[in-house]
């Protein structure tokens, strides 16, 4: 599984990638996690305003920071 | 211009959508959507993504605190696309109600623009 976090560095950003490692640590999941900061590659997927997240390839939040337990949801299913 | 955008989560999050149609007034609310970008009242994206569904673009949109969406005549597409894809609107400006009749004139004059931007930054304000 690869999970992008898509993001330039500020403080929202850093929490999704945060919670995110939280989440695949503690579920025991084997999965990439890329931090992507380039604009063009963000845009490439559409994403207009960030934080944003993208687990094998799918757009699953953008401009928000989504709980725990949805990026649980969406690790899991 | 996108080197310049350092992170996009420090931006106004006000989503601007524009109809873009084949007319002076679609063009209009097309430009109009250009002008109050640049002015910080909100970010354009692409209601064509949104008829689309493309993911991103979809996330994008449920993203924002608050949606404008400007149509250029009353059969109001871009209002009809949003609503079709679950995504609220806040605002709407349409721009035949703002004495512009339409016509098939894909040139927007300058005039008219900046005439517009004012009324639609007034009604914006309020």
């Amino acid at each position: 599984m690869k999970i992008e976090v898509l993001g330039s560095g500020c403080a929202k950003c850093n929490k999704v990638k945060e919670i995110v490692e939280k989440v695949v640590n503690e579920a025991g999941i084997d999965a990439e996690i890329v931090k992507v900061e380039d604009i063009d590659k963000i845009l490439d997927y559409g994403v207009m305003v960030t934080p944003g997240l993208v687990i094998d390839g799918d757009v699953k939040i953008a401009g928000k920071i989504p709980s725990e337990d949805k990026v649980k949801e969406w690790l899991t299913q | 211009m996108a080197d310049e955008i350092k992170c996009a989560c420090d931006s106004t999050n006000v989503a601007l959508f524009s109809c873009s149609g084949a007319s002076n007034v679609g063009q209009l609310s097309n430009q109009l959507a250009i002008e109050l970008t640049e002015k910080g009242v909100g970010k354009m994206m692409c209601a064509v993504g949104i008829g689309g569904q493309v993911p991103g673009l979809l996330r994008s949109a449920e993203g924002c605190d608050r949606v404008i969406a400007i149509d250029g005549c009353p059969l109001n597409c871009t209002k009809k696309t949003l609503e079709l894809a679950g995504i609220g609107i806040d605002r709407h400006i349409l721009i035949t109600d703002l004495g512009i009749k339409k016509n098939k004139d894909l040139r927007v004059k300058g005039s008219e623009t900046s005439d517009l931007l004012e009324k639609v930054s007034d009604i914006l304000a309020n």
